[in-house]
């Protein structure tokens, strides 16, 4: 927007001619700025920060003090003249709302600009200032009521702030690098206060003025807002015309306030809403759905704009249509969940019982599975009496375990079958073994009956599975006829 | 058993109740031997099922069920055992100590 890119001019002290030339370019693009905007931006290419009236020339414009009168004549007459005729655009009150959304539009422009020359100004006094206090318009305020005072102590800062940032702005100040001001400078800057403080009221003149008329302009946005935030939300977009082009998301952000001060806690805030938080509809929901139902609201009410924006219907039946959906939406919310119905009980032995396969049950079978050892124990060599663990046939059988003749003298713990799917998988990588398995068996034992026997390093132990030697029933086979490259 | 309406209910799926009063329909008094205030037997497709209670009378319940879900089991237990083909079911709960003197 071209007054974003005002004030960001404005805090450049060096300005090139050629910025300047660009945002005069902008500044035409923009259709609705008048011939007098036009100057004052020409008037910011050759800045002299010492003159006010250079940075702001609203005040002095025939069209604000024009449209001024007219509201402050409005007000004072009242709201008279319900006749308002089928055509509105003829009415030169219809006129006058018009004017003065654009003029609030302004005014707001305005501000923010002299809120950059007091600031300039007051850096020299206080720099921490402007981060601490950052609505324009409050800023102005606590600028006015310290003036000159290095004390802060002395200065009543109550009211104009929360009490809780003016002990910050009190301790800020204690501590702070800035020095008094020059009588000059000082007297500028508060000059520049009033007048950002009048602009403030006159603002608010206007706003009192369009939110009496809202009915008439826009009956259904007021009948689910209400006509103060209608009003509010009608000035800070610039017009009906432009609200109603707004895509819902942005009207839900109008009027948001984005900054929140260093080191206060954020848990309360409530993010992303703007004016819509004032409604009536708003305060009402419970807290755990305002966001649900700030969104509602925002869809509903762009579509009552839309519907005022184009005239559709003056009686303000769709707004109040819509309101009673919104409502009764937030109710629904609210309502409690359907009681359980009872079900029957299922036909017991119906469902087959879903079995479960893959790497990861075969992986927990495994763990339970019979084990090399536990097999070899469970058989027992024809005519030889079997070793027990207490003796003479008390306690726990051996079976083969440990028997001599026996191709293994140790048993070592089995690998998985998974895990020699994969090693199978990378066979180039295994080098040729004699069979010992771990580097710490020895191919010398000694056995009760033959004393000392070397194992035969190629005997296989799998005397479990081959017991033919076959390898059609191998446990480690695979496909014969499949070429495993 | 006079919640058996509710159970009734429940189990719908795969059990029907029927009540008869035997005063009323005193044909099968004698087949089935039915002198108790309330007995209860059991069916599956015409054929009568035993229950093994514990309490050396395996055709019927002639006593009045504790608890609303014991009385499930075992007419779960029955309708199990029944579409297998068995003629005679263990109940799950032993009833032979009924009486707690």
């Amino acid at each position: 927007m071209a007054t974003l890119a005002d004030s960001f001019l404005a805090d450049l002290d060096e300005l090139s001619d050629n910025e300047a030339d660009i945002l005069e370019e902008e500044d035409v693009d923009a259709g609705n700025m008048e011939e007098d905007v036009d100057g004052e931006l020409a008037g910011l290419e050759s800045l002299n920060y010492d003159d006010l009236d250079s940075v702001s020339k609203l005040q002095k414009t025939q069209r604000y003090n024009d449209i001024m009168q007219k509201v402050e004549d409005a007000l004072q007459k009242g709201s008279e003249n319900s006749d308002h005729g089928i055509v509105l655009e003829d009415d030169p009150e219809y006129q006058l709302i018009v004017d003065c959304n654009a003029l609030s539009v302004d005014i707001e422009n305005e501000i923010i600009i002299i809120h950059n020359f007091i600031r300039d100004k007051y850096r020299l006094k206080f720099p921490e200032l402007e981060s601490l206090v950052h609505h324009p318009i409050d800023y102005a305020r606590v600028v006015k009521r310290i003036g000159n005072e290095m004390d802060l102590t002395l200065v009543d800062l109550d009211g104009l702030l929360p009490s809780a940032i003016i002990m910050v702005v009190s301790v800020t100040a204690s501590t702070t690098s800035g020095r008094p001001l020059p009588e000059d400078v000082l007297g500028k800057t508060i000059e520049a206060c009033d007048r950002a403080l009048a602009l403030d009221s006159a603002k608010k003149k206007v706003l009192d003025f369009v939110e009496s008329r809202m009915v008439y302009i826009a009956p259904n946005l007021s009948a689910i807002v209400g006509s103060a935030v209608a009003a509010k939300l009608m000035g800070i977009a610039g017009g009906l015309s432009a609200l109603a082009k707004m895509p819902a998301c942005n009207v839900q952000l109008l009027g948001a306030k984005r900054k929140n001060l260093a080191g206060f806690s954020t848990a309360t805030s409530q993010g992303r809403v703007g004016y819509l938080e004032q409604t009536e509809i708003f305060q009402s929901t419970p807290p755990a759905l305002r966001m649900r139902a700030c969104r509602v609201l925002a869809a509903k009410s762009t579509l009552a704009a839309r519907v005022d924006s184009t005239r559709g219907d003056q009686t303000g039946k769709t707004g109040r249509a819509l309101r009673d959906e919104i409502r009764k939406k937030i109710e629904k919310w609210q309502e409690p969940p359907p009681p359980k119905l009872p079900k029957p009980l299922p036909v017991p032995d119906s469902d087959p019982k879903k079995k479960r396969g893959g790497r990861r049950l075969r992986k927990m079978k495994e763990r339970y599975a019979v084990t090399d050892m536990r097999k070899l124990a469970n058989r027992m060599q024809f005519g030889v009496p079997e070793e027990s663990s207490l003796g003479d046939g008390l306690g726990e059988g051996y079976g083969m375990l440990g028997q001599a003749g026996s191709g293994k003298l140790r048993i070592s713990a089995a690998q998985s079958k998974l895990a020699v799917k994969v090693a199978k998988k990378f066979k180039e990588k295994q080098y040729g073994s004699s069979g010992a398995t771990s580097g710490l068996t020895s191919s010398l034992a000694f056995t009760p009956v033959q004393g000392i026997e070397l194992t035969n390093p190629q005997a296989h132990a799998h005397q479990l599975g081959t017991g033919t030697q076959s390898t059609y029933f191998s446990e480690t086979g695979t496909f014969s006829k499949i070429k495993r490259n | 058993m006079d919640e058996v309406a509710s159970v009734a209910e429940l189990i719908k799926n795969f059990a029907v109740i029927y009540i008869v009063d035997i005063t009323e329909v005193p044909d099968f008094n004698t087949m089935y031997e039915l002198y108790d205030p309330c007995t209860v037997m059991f069916f599956f497709r015409n054929k009568h099922i035993m229950i093994d209670l514990g309490t050396g009378n395996n055709n019927k319940i002639n006593w009045a069920l504790k608890d609303k879900q014991d009385f499930i089991d075992i007419v779960e237990t029955v309708y199990c055992g029944a579409r297998k083909g068995r003629g005679l079911v263990i109940s799950p709960k032993d009833y032979s100590a009924k009486y707690h003197y």
